[in-house]
């Protein structure tokens, strides 16, 4: 099966800041980590919170610079984090649509091609042209979530994007996540919820203080981490 | 694109760059990413005046007004006797503006754009010099406040007219170059960015903005205290928008050219190297 990410003993550690450093903290990241993910591969990374799912993702989209060991791709990588993340208030949603496929390697003429599927898959109608600071914080994540998935990686990386919105926008919006997964074949996930987890993921990773706990079939992943949670409740 | 990823050789996200390559790699990046440049200068230009009902004019009304004070000040309460020290004043007011902001912002470049690049990789130089071309873009339009002078004091329009976008250009550069080796200590030590807000003030008095080469030299000759004031990045490229516009010629020493160049050649080269090497780790710490 095709490689499409190879990450060799990853460490990131973020820096203890000042008022902590005498107290030998052990520094938040992510410590030797090694993985692959194939190509069709649905990879769903779990953990509580601060264990280094998101630093992971940074580092697997090429954002943070590993402090050693090495991380290959094949072909284009996507990090969907933070809904509305990176969009300027004065500029309308169009503009910013056109801003964030340029962040994402894309042209104007790529751009022009999608913007009518933006704007539907989005429900701004008239809105779409009026500046972001017009809008609410739900009109904000349904731009976010339709800019975002519009366009397409050959590895796309999601982090706890997904439960924005109103019921029926949710349910869209996962649709649109799977369609996505089919279209591009590799996906690694980060969520909390571990229904949307069970039913797309092929392969799950769990994390804890930044090192991986266990790697393998997700029932026996998610079994591993509900005992987690059970001990340390 | 999605589903192709077969046909696409693995390659390493982080391989090494040979240090003397990186001022190169900079001007590379940026070519590659010209049109994500074009789209956040555009972006920045549209959001700075939109709300503003006389929108870009004021580019040109915020050195036309500062010029206006200062002149009422020197010419009326100092008592100067030159008739084109109003001139003089709002050119040193664009070209040290032009300089501190390109400074200032791609200083805090990696500070200001945390939210662009956390989600994208994408090169962070294009952030440094997004804002500086802004500003370079807006004080290419506040020249225009130049042209009722003209006709008040009938000034030559001769060839060196074309010599004023290029020492405007030379302290964006420069104002860039700096910055782009102090934004990773920025991110690192962010006393940096108040050391920065205080060099520009300081920086207004130092440079010839007020006071002109001419003044600077019947005052303190050619001596060692022209060798410092050379130091200062913005004194040539400052006098020869003046000479350019009045159609005078500063006596300005072939070192003091040679200065101008070689601190901005030198800013560039150190800057681009350490940007390159420091910055991604960097953004870390923000």
């Amino acid at each position: 099966m095709i490689v499409v990410m190879r990450l060799e003993d990853i460490t990131l550690e973020y820096p203890v800041p000042r008022q902590y450093r005498k107290e030998n903290i052990l520094p938040s990241g992510v410590r030797n980590i090694s993985l692959e993910v194939k190509q069709g591969e649905v990879l769903g990374i779990i953990g509580r919170n601060g264990s280094g799912k998101s630093t992971l993702l940074k580092i697997m989209a090429g954002v943070f610079p590993p402090d050693s060991g090495t991380i290959a791709a094949r072909g284009s990588v996507s990090l969907l984090a933070g809904v509305g993340v990176g969009f300027h208030k004065e500029l309308t949603g169009r503009e910013n649509a056109y801003l964030y496929g340029a962040l994402m390697g894309r042209t104007t003429e790529q751009i022009d091609e999608l913007i009518e599927e933006i704007q539907s898959f989005a429900e701004l109608n008239h809105h779409f042209d009026r500046p972001i600071r017009t809008y609410s914080s739900g009109m904000k994540s349904r731009l976010g979530i339709s800019v975002a998935t519009a366009f397409k990686p050959d590895l796309l990386l999601i982090d706890e994007v997904l439960g924005v919105g109103d019921v029926s926008f949710r349910q869209k919006s996962e649709n649109r996540v799977k369609d996505l997964i089919a279209e591009s074949g590799s996906v690694v996930i980060v969520s909390h919820s571990m229904g949307l987890l069970k039913s797309i993921c092929t392969r799950m990773l769990l994390i804890e203080n930044g090192s991986v706990v266990e790697m393998g079939i997700p029932t026996d992943v998610m079994n591993t981490y509900s005992q987690q949670m059970r001990v340390n409740e | 694109m999605a589903g192709t990823g077969g046909e696409k050789p693995l390659l390493f996200l982080w391989g090494k760059r040979s240090l003397h390559r990186l001022p190169l790699i900079v001007f590379t990046d940026l070519f590659r990413s010209r049109h994500l440049l074009r789209l956040l200068v555009k972006r920045d230009l549209n959001a700075r005046y939109r709300r503003a009902y006389l929108g870009y004019a004021w580019a040109m009304l915020e050195p036309l007004l500062l010029a206006v004070v200062y002149t009422f000040i020197f010419t009326i309460l100092v008592g100067s006797s030159d008739p084109l020290y109003s001139v003089k004043i709002i050119l040193g007011i664009i070209g040290w503006s032009t300089f501190a902001r390109s400074l200032t912002t791609s200083t805090k470049s990696l500070n200001s754009s945390i939210n662009l690049f956390q989600f994208a990789r994408v090169p962070k130089t294009v952030f440094a010099t997004s804002g500086t071309l802004t500003n370079a873009v807006l004080a290419l339009i506040s020249l225009t406040c130049l042209i009722p002078f003209y006709f008040i004091h009938e000034l030559p329009i001769t060839v060196n007219l074309f010599m004023l976008p290029v020492w405007l250009m030379i302290l964006s550069f420069t104002g860039w170059a700096i910055g782009l080796l102090l934004a990773p200590i920025a991110c690192k030590i962010p006393d940096i960015l108040n050391l920065i807000n205080f060099l520009v003030r300081a920086g207004f008095f130092l440079s010839p903005v007020m006071w002109t080469y001419d003044m600077f030299n019947s005052r303190f000759g050619s001596g060692w205290h022209a060798i410092v004031a050379h130091m200062n990045p913005t004194v040539v490229p400052i006098t020869g928008m003046r000479d350019a516009v009045i159609g005078e010629s500063s006596a300005i020493p072939g070192y003091g050219y040679g200065m101008c160049f070689c601190i901005g050649l030198l800013a560039y080269i150190f800057g681009a190297m350490v940007f390159e090497r420091k910055a991604h780790r960097a953004v870390v710490n923000v």
